[in-house]
Parts: structure tokens; C-alpha cells; sequence
């Protein structure tokens, strides 16, 4: 993660508003802020990819107090989820919504809570280490059909005589 | 992009140098239809340049991290996508998930190796006058094509096959088939499927290690980057030349082709002269590379008599489904795509549209289910989604969408690539066939997993293309298509097309198997032809 100092770049008010955003846009119970943080530092870690960049994210992220009517990290969620679809369609939001739908479930600490294992090839795979430990569905079949029902590929209605009647 | 140096570009693991004024047979891409075609030939005693744009990755250099792996392989020069398709909006510069790299899309390929069905040769006479689909059939049959689907079976090592044992049944297939089987469905296996179950061809069995589309360390899944690559440069017979990207296939006053021009990784131009030419960059570089090869006799581009270069692009009718349960499913263990049902790849207009598709089993880490489950999307109701993770089954919808002469490849000249060429822009639209069969498979989705206690679905509008289909199609006229029964280019002489770009329509199957039964069919003709002197 980029070592970034974010009130070197924006003020420790939309800072903080920032990380709030993310959680509401973002909400999962388990996560703690760990993830919601480093995602907050990649974004501002961006500010200077553009001008445009830097124009649009810094007045965004810096009006959110003044749309909230004073203090957007102080919104309760339904608020802040309110508040944060009526600027969905935003720039510096989709901005921030793209960076932030990578950087969140990219983040090994969320695998974790998510419950997914990351690299196996080292560990070896998955072959003794559950890939077929689901016991709440019987076994099923593995190789194909070999029933007594036949396989119909083209239905009655649809066949085409011999002399190319579907050709028109 | 990163430039970093995958693995080394000369010396033995490239084969021996062969003089860029030696008239050789020159393959464009190393890919399913490439690596075939040179492994063919060469085998044949053949001598051939393969030129490929991207790196040597070994498997070694394949990582278990889909981000990174994505990074480190995916096709990300500029491209745009185009028209009314949801991917235009959502991933304006990513129309296509393909890899460049040795072993081309094979590298990334999931596995499903199901053949096309007889019909799906003749779609025009079975479709009849399917308004606004640009129909035609093939130029060949299932019945000539047959002998090489069993080579290409034998050459991927296809489970169920050729005495080849099944695939054992991973969590996700055991959510699928048991609701398979609990909905009335019959023709479900754990394949055919290009991974071995066992060792087989010199590689070792799966350890369901899953990462099917990030490469496979462990070299149980087939791609030509472990099989055909390497065995083409033993033969001595092939000069392996990675990170060089065509730039223009040329031709002689009479007009057959003569030579490859091309770039090396700093850009340097050279000239390979050729005697044939075998073009397979996959269904964008391909028709691309055909139109930025414009000359005097080919004022269109390069084999475009009949206007079909970059047309009827196809991209497969695709969606997927994750389906959430009360108890753990881990999809993401195992191999990702080795379960099948085909009960819906058949021919049955009552169900509303024309052709077929099927259902196969699809696992994504949470990094790629957040990018790709619903683009653009955020909010309680997308987090829904990636916290029921460990719960979550899912599966793919893919089958036959519908040829549509204005569905494109066109050069996009406001955009350059990075070597100042014009970039593909790739321009699409669904047709409203595609609509009802996505919806069909939507549904009887839903009903799959709700037979087995699904307490919600979630569908997943279609990824970046990684079946891209049909830009050069084969045809029995000139005028109807590009290249004739074999991969020739009806207006050029010794130009061939080995990819999936030939195909005239694309069937329900995914597309790996059947490119490599028409390449090797195709070696086989080149072969003849060149042993004849012709």
C-alpha cells in the first residue's frame, strides 16, 4: 500500500469523510476499518494521476460536509446512504466507486472475513483440503448420461426435409 | 503496462534462428489455432516462424492472484468497445478478456471442450430467414470436421473422452448437478473437460487448485504454452520469436502473400518473407491486422473482396448466475469450469429462439465477483453479493448468438496504440435472439440452484468477450465470406486464417476444441500442399 500522508493532500475532515463514504457505499459488518483505510490512502494516493483528478476529487470529497448540512461523518447510515445516491451519478464519485470496488476485495484482509483462501497452487491446491466437503447435497453423477432417454438435438418442429425447405 | 521480461526471448527455448529471408511459413499468434499449426507443421518437418506479441510466460511466472495474473497476461493495448452492449459502458477500453502472451488465450482458457453439433453447421437452412441475422452455412460438415475433433480430443487430453476417466464432482458441481437432476435435466458430467484427471501426455493430474483463468502452475490444464509450443521447438524446426507484433502481411505483384512485416520489443520493424502465411491474433487482431494490410490490388484491406473482413463478429450469448445458500459451497476450489449440462444446447424454437446453450459450472475470487457481478454497482444491495461469499454457487450461461454484418471489428484511427497503429474498436450489439436465449438461461438458472435451497440469485450481465468469433467466416462463395473451406483466403493466395475468426457461425460450444480440429486439419492441407509443390 502507498505510504501516503492524507493530510498532506486533503484535510483530515474529508479524510475522514472519505473513509466514511467507502464503508456506507461499501457496508460489510465484518470488515473493520483496516481495508476501508488503505483504500481511502490508494485514492488520495491518485489525486495527482490529473489535474482533472485532483480538481473534481478535492471538491467533491471537500463539499461533502456542506451537502450533509455540516458533518457527513457524523450521518447515520440511512443518511449517508441517502445522501450518497443522490450523487451517485458524480464524477469524483464513480471515481472513487472504481478505485474502491477493486482495492476493497483485493485486500487479503477482506478474503479472509469473506472467507476465501487466496493462492493454493503452494499449498496444494485444493485436492486434500476440501474441494468436494460439501455434505449437505448427496454425491452426484460424474460421468455422462447413460439412461435410456435419447439426446435430441434438433426438435420435430424445427427439422429441415432433405430438399432444404429452410432455406428461404 | 509493465514491461518486465517474463522469461528468456532467445536462445534453445526459442528454437533455432531462422534467416528473416528464408521463405517460411509464418504463423501470427501461438494460441489454440497457432501453436497448433506450428506444432503440425514442424512435426511435419515444416520449418516455421511463430511471431507472438506477447512474453514467454512460463508456468512458473503464472500467478494465483487475479488481479496481478490479469496484469501480468491480459491483451491491455488500446481497444474500445463500441454500441449499445452493456461491456461499451462498463469497460469502454476492454471489449475483449483474451491473453498476450505465448500460448495466447489457451494460457487463460477454462477447459469446457463440448463439439459443435451437426445442425449448427447449417444454420441458415435449420434458422431459416432469422431477420437481421446474417446467416450462411458453413462450407463443411460436422462429418468432415469429426476425425480431427478426435485428434484435437487425444492432443487437449478432453476428460471423458477416448477412455479418458471424469473429472471428480467439486463443491460448485455438486450445487449444480444435484439441481440439475432435481429440475429434469439428463445431460450433465463433470466435462468433457481439457484438464487432466489423471496424468496423461507427459503432465501431471489436477490438484484442484482452481485459478483456471489465471494460468495453471501445476500444468494440468492444456494450453499450447505447455504442449505444442515447446514441442514445435523441439523439432528444430521452429523459430519462436515472442513480444513481436505484426504489423502488415504483404503480397507480391501477382498477389500471393511474401511477407510479415512486424516489430520486435523496441520497436525495431522487420521483414519476414514467407511462403504461407497462417494468421491466427484471435477474432479482433485478426481482421484488424487484414485491414491495416490495405494495398493497391486489396484497397479494402487485405482479402476483403466481399466487405466480410471484421464482421459478424461474434462474442457467444453469455450471462452468469450466483446463487446463495444457507451452507458453505468454497466455489472457488477445484477446477472452476468442469461441470457441464448440455440439456439446453439443442435446436427447439418453442423455448422462443433459435439455437442453443449450455450451463457450466464458474467460480470467481471475491476480486473479480466485486468487478464483474455487477458493473458500476455499489451499495447495500451490491455488498449483498461478496458477503454471502462462502455460500455463493455459480454458473455461465454460453451459447449462439446470431452473425450481424454490422456487429464490427473496425480501426479506430483516433486511437493509437502504443506503437502509433490504429486500435481496434470493436462495436456490438445484441440481437434480440441473443435477448431471449440470455433471459431462458436466466431463468432456468434460477430454478437450478432454487431446487436445491437457493435463498437468492444474482444475474451477472456479460463479462469482456473471452469467445470472440467469426470476423474472417468461412464461406463456399467468395463473395459470402473470407476464407474457403480450409482457412484460405479467398482472394489471396497462401494467406490462411487458423483462429476462430473462420468460424460462420459460432454454435453453443466453447470455441478452443473446435479451433484446434480445424488447425490441424488445416496443417494437414498446408502440408499436402506444399509436399505437392502447389
Amino acid at each position: 500500500m502507498p505510504d501516503t500522508s492524507p493530510a498532506s493532500t486533503i484535510s483530515p475532515r474529508a479524510h475522514t469523510a472519505l473513509v466514511r463514504l467507502l464503508r456506507v457505499a461499501f457496508p460489510h459488518s465484518r470488515f473493520p476499518d483496516g481495508p476501508y483505510e488503505r483504500t481511502a490512502a490508494e485514492i488520495i494516493a491518485q489525486l495527482d494521476a490529473s489535474l482533472w483528478h485532483r480538481l473534481a476529487l478535492t471538491q467533491g470529497l471537500e463539499s461533502l460536509d456542506a451537502a450533509a448540512g455540516g458533518d457527513f461523518a457524523g450521518l447515520d447510515d440511512d443518511a449517508a446512504l441517502a445522501l450518497l445516491r443522490e450523487i451517485g451519478d458524480a464524477e469524483f464519485f464513480a471515481f472513487v466507486r472504481g478505485v474502491a470496488v477493486v482495492s476493497i476485495y483485493n485486500d487479503h484482509e477482506t478474503w479472509g472475513l469473506l472467507g476465501y483462501e487466496g493462492s493454493s497452487y503452494e499449498e496444494g491446491g485444493y485436492v486434500d483440503r476440501g474441494f468436494d466437503d460439501l455434505d449437505w447435497l448427496p454425491n452426484p453423477r460424474i460421468d455422462e448420461y447413460d439412461g435410456p432417454e435419447k439426446f435430441v438435438e434438433v426438435a420435430a418442429d424445427n427439422e429441415v426435409s432433405a430438399s432444404g425447405g429452410g432455406d428461404r | 503496462m509493465s514491461s518486465t521480461q517474463h522469461g528468456p526471448t532467445t536462445g534453445p527455448t526459442t528454437g533455432p534462428a531462422i534467416s528473416n529471408e528464408e521463405e517460411v511459413v509464418v504463423v501470427i499468434g501461438s494460441g489454440a489455432g497457432g501453436g497448433t499449426i506450428a506444432y503440425e507443421l514442424t512435426a511435419r518437418g515444416i520449418r516455421c516462424v511463430v511471431l507472438e506479441a506477447g512474453p514467454y510466460l512460463k508456468p512458473e511466472d503464472y500467478l494465483n492472484d487475479e488481479w496481478p495474473a490479469f496484469n501480468q497476461m491480459a491483451w491491455l493495448d488500446n481497444r474500445t468497445a463500441s454500441g449499445p452492449y452493456r461491456v461499451a459502458r462498463d469497460f469502454p477500453n476492454l471489449p475483449a478478456w483474451l491473453v498476450k502472451a505465448v500460448g495466447g488465450t489457451t494460457t487463460h482458457w477454462a477447459g469446457a471442450t463440448p463439439r459443435f453439433r451437426d445442425y449448427e453447421f447449417r444454420t441458415r437452412r435449420y434458422y431459416g430467414g432469422l431477420e437481421g441475422a446474417n446467416l450462411l452455412d458453413w462450407p463443411i460438415t460436422l462429418a468432415d470436421l469429426a476425425p480431427y475433433y478426435d485428434r484435437a480430443e487425444m492432443a487437449i487430453g478432453s476428460t471423458h473422452r477416448h477412455g479418458r476417466p471424469a473429472l471428480p464432482a467439486n463443491n460448485n458441481y455438486k450445487v449444480f448437478a444435484n439441481g440439475a437432476e432435481k429440475v429434469g435435466y439428463k445431460f450433465y458430467a463433470t466435462g468433457p473437460y481439457g484438464t487432466n484427471a489423471e496424468p496423461y501426455d507427459g503432465r501431471p493430474g489436477s490438484i484442484q487448485d482452481g485459478f483456471n483463468f489465471q494460468g495453471d502452475k501445476n500444468t494440468s490444464k492444456w494450453s499450447t504454452a505447455v504442449r505444442e509450443i515447446p514441442r514445435a521447438i523441439a523439432t528444430g524446426k521452429c523459430d519462436l520469436r515472442p513480444e513481436s507484433q505484426a504489423v502488415q502481411i504483404t503480397h507480391d505483384a501477382r498477389g500471393r502473400v511474401n511477407a510479415v512485416l512486424y516489430l520486435d520489443k523496441d520497436g525495431n520493424l522487420h521483414r519476414q518473407s514467407a511462403k504461407i502465411v497462417c494468421l491466427a491474433g484471435n477474432s479482433i487482431e485478426s481482421p484488424r491486422l487484414l485491414l491495416m494490410s490495405a494495398s493497391s490490388l486489396h484497397p479494402n484491406g487485405l482479402a476483403n473482396s466481399s466487405g466480410q473482413v471484421g464482421r459478424n463478429y461474434m462474442r457467444h450469448t453469455t450471462g452468469s448466475v450466483y446463487a446463495r445458500f444457507e451452507q458453505p459451497v468454497h466455489m472457488y476450489r477445484g477446477e472452476s469450469m468442469a461441470g457441464i449440462i448440455a440439456d439446453e444446447a439443442r435446436l427447439d424454437s418453442s423455448r422462443g429462439f433459435m439455437g442453443g446453450y449450455y450451463f457450466e459450472t464458474l467460480a470467481l475470487g471475491p476480486a473479480f465477483l466485486a468487478a464483474f457481478a455487477e458493473p458500476g454497482a455499489w451499495g447495500p444491495e451490491f455488498t449483498e453479493i461478496l458477503d454471502a461469499y462462502e455460500n455463493t454457487a455459480g454458473l455461465w450461461i454460453v451459447g449462439e448468438d446470431m452473425p450481424q454484418e454490422t456487429n464490427r471489428v473496425t480501426l479506430n484511427p483516433a486511437l493509437p496504440d502504443q506503437w502509433g497503429l490504429p486500435a481496434p474498436d470493436v462495436h456490438f450489439e445484441d440481437h434480440p435472439n441473443d435477448v431471449a436465449m440470455r433471459e431462458h438461461g436466466f431463468s432456468r438458472a434460477d430454478m437450478i440452484y432454487q431446487a436445491v435451497g437457493a435463498t437468492g440469485t444474482h444475474h451477472t450481465p456479460p463479462y469482456p468477450a473471452t469467445h470472440n468469433l467469426g470476423t474472417c467466416r468461412m464461406s463456399e462463395r467468395p463473395e459470402d465470406g473470407v476464407v474457403d473451406r480450409w482457412g484460405q483466403a479467398h482472394d489471396v493466395p497462401g494467406l490462411f486464417v487458423s483462429d476462430g475468426s473462420v468460424m460462420t457461425t459460432g454454435a453453443a460450444a466453447n470455441p478452443t476444441l473446435t479451433i484446434v480440429a480445424l488447425a490441424i486439419r488445416q496443417a494437414e492441407h498446408i502440408s499436402e500442399q506444399l509436399g505437392s509443390g502447389s
